[in-house]
């Protein structure tokens, strides 16, 4: 049941993500993108982790794709990406560097012994929370005060934002 | 040329008659071709042998076969605790409660007709009437998302279907972390109704989708917070237990119901949960004196059929994990199975959800975000961080 599943969410996932990068509308590029967050949801699945995917689910679905399409929404031009004229060898570089960054990017994870783990119980939420509130709560914090800090630094930019048009 | 149908009565009739004439038929067309096949595919069991000289093998065959594995998971996917069971009991059969309640509130009599008793199959005369009626796609939509999001709403609702427990047993997937699963599932609806806006090409969908958005991505933090307090107390996301005895949400709640340790939790879940289905008194994106239907405003036929149908079906969802949380669950006297109370339980506590419709006029946007962000919020924290004082005290 695994491999025909692994397929199929193959498939979705790369597919969006091309329909996400090729669609002239920008909306069907949002839902290209939703679709292939979706699917690296279920590929956490069969890895046997679903907490990571739930919250694959919850942050990029739920929030992220959200977001994206309803600025989108907001700012709606006719047409986004201008036509530019192909170039033969751009054209060459941006595949050669796409082909560099796979083939870089395939060696670290090699590298990094995955194969060699043979751990067959999932991954277990209760061990998660307890490392990340030990070992790991100096970096949970700091991410926490990053992101909060991000948040009171939009509403000041959109608060400026409004006394300016007065 | 038979004469045209006027009355649901008339329309039962042909539709039996319709049903009389294929079961004549297919016999007679469908034996030989099935022994046609049986001498030449060798096929394993002879049915209609089976069927009509041992009946009662027959019967034990079939059974047999819906506890084998593939039919098994088919059947409790598409009939008992899955998809016919809830379209059933929560848009039919609800659907009809609703609008007699309303009715008796309001000293109206409801619909009458249909059905002989108190009008019981109104709401399948609606059903067979939106099935046969026009799709129509106005101009300038985009066909291809148009069409697409009803099935979306309706795929999302039946993903939670599956999540919800009827018993210790009963029901479609139980995951280690199914308490978050419904949560993250819920997350994709605020996407396919801000779709539903887009796509519609109109300005009463835009706004309605826009106003839905905000709602929902509002009330979904409150919503997931209020459960915190619950999942502390029992120490565990399952909803139900995953090997028997083990730990789980509702067999924490043997002793006593969440709703007394955590009222403030359950008032915050379901006034989030009547803010998620759209619900009067927060029914702005649907606002039909304002936007005529919000997002749903330019879908016909069994398009529209099918919204009601996903809406239905997130309001037997929300009040089943309402009854999962704070009404114990399936937990109840012996002799009536658990199913039962499961569905007697989340019958009332979608009746409740029912009240508000007709004791309530409609929120202001700015009440409603400020009431979402603000309050709820607040109340919620405050629950979760009371609930985390008394645990590490060593109360409960």
């Amino acid at each position: 049941m695994a491999d025909p599943t692994f397929i199929a969410m193959m498939v979705v996932t790369v597919g969006s993500a091309i329909v996400a990068l090729e669609a002239k509308e920008i909306v069907y590029g949002a839902i290209g993108l939703a679709g292939s967050l979706f699917g690296v949801a279920t590929l956490f699945f069969l890895l046997d982790a679903p907490y990571v995917a739930v919250f694959q689910i919850a942050v990029y679905i739920g929030a992220v794709a959200v977001l994206i399409l309803f600025t989108v929404m907001l700012v709606r031009q006719e047409r986004w990406a201008k036509e530019l004229p192909t170039n033969a060898l751009s054209k060459f570089a941006g595949i050669a560097t796409g082909l560099a960054v796979t083939i870089a990017l395939a060696f670290a994870v090699l590298d990094t012994g995955l194969f060699s783990i043979t751990q067959t119980n999932p991954a277990d939420f209760v061990k998660i929370g307890e490392l990340i509130s030990t070992g790991y709560a100096p970096v949970l914090e700091v991410l926490a005060l990053i992101l909060a800090a991000s948040v009171v630094g939009a509403l000041t930019l959109s608060r400026v934002d409004k006394e300016e048009k007065k | 040329m038979s004469k045209p149908i006027t009355t649901f009565e008339d329309f039962i009739k042909r539709i039996l008659k319709v049903v009389f004439w294929v079961l004549l038929f297919l016999p007679l067309i469908g034996v030989p071709i099935y022994y046609g096949l049986y001498g030449y595919l060798h096929l394993p069991i002879d049915f209609f042998a089976l069927a009509t000289v041992k009946p009662l093998e027959f019967l034990a065959f079939q059974i047999n076969l819906i506890n084998t594995e593939p039919f098994k998971t088919l059947f409790a996917l598409t009939v008992f605790p899955g998809f016919t069971f809830v379209a059933v009991y929560s848009t039919i059969f609800m659907g009809w409660v609703e609008r007699k309640f309303t009715a008796k509130i309001q000293l109206r009599t409801g619909p009458m007709y249909a059905g002989k008793v108190e009008g019981i199959a109104q709401n399948f005369a609606d059903f067979f009437k939106l099935l046969f009626k026009e799709i129509i796609i106005p101009n300038g939509v985009d066909t291809a998302t148009f069409v697409a999001i009803p099935f979306a709403l309706m795929a999302v609702a039946g993903a939670l279907i599956a999540l919800v427990p009827l018993s210790p047993t009963t029901y479609i997937a139980n995951p280690s972390v199914g308490a978050i699963l419904v949560f993250a599932v819920l997350g994709f609806s605020p996407l396919i109704v801000l779709l539903a806006g887009w796509a519609s090409n109109s300005k009463y969908p835009f706004l309605g989708g826009l106003r839905a958005l905000h709602q929902l991505v509002a009330y979904e933090i409150p919503l997931i917070l209020s459960l915190v307090g619950a999942v502390i107390l029992s120490g565990s996301l399952n909803l139900a237990p995953l090997v028997p005895g083990g730990p789980s949400i509702v067999t924490a709640q043997s002793g006593i119901w969440f709703i007394v340790l955590q009222p403030l939790g359950a008032i915050v879940f379901f006034v989030g949960a009547l803010a998620e289905l759209e619900r009067i008194p927060f029914d702005l994106p649907e606002a039909d004196s304002e936007l005529v239907a919000g997002w749903q405003t330019e879908y016909t036929s069994m398009l529209f059929g099918t919204f009601q149908l996903a809406n239905f079906s997130r309001m037997y969802i929300l009040a089943g994990l309402f009854t999962t949380f704070f009404l114990g669950g399936w937990l109840g006297p012996a002799p009536v199975p658990p199913e039962v109370w499961f569905i007697l339980k989340t019958t009332a506590v979608m009746i409740a959800m029912m009240l508000p419709r007709s004791v309530m006029p409609r929120v202001r946007i700015d009440q409603l975000l400020r009431a979402g962000w603000v309050k709820l919020l607040a109340l919620s924290f405050a629950n979760m961080f009371v609930t985390m004082v008394i645990v590490s005290l060593g109360v409960a």
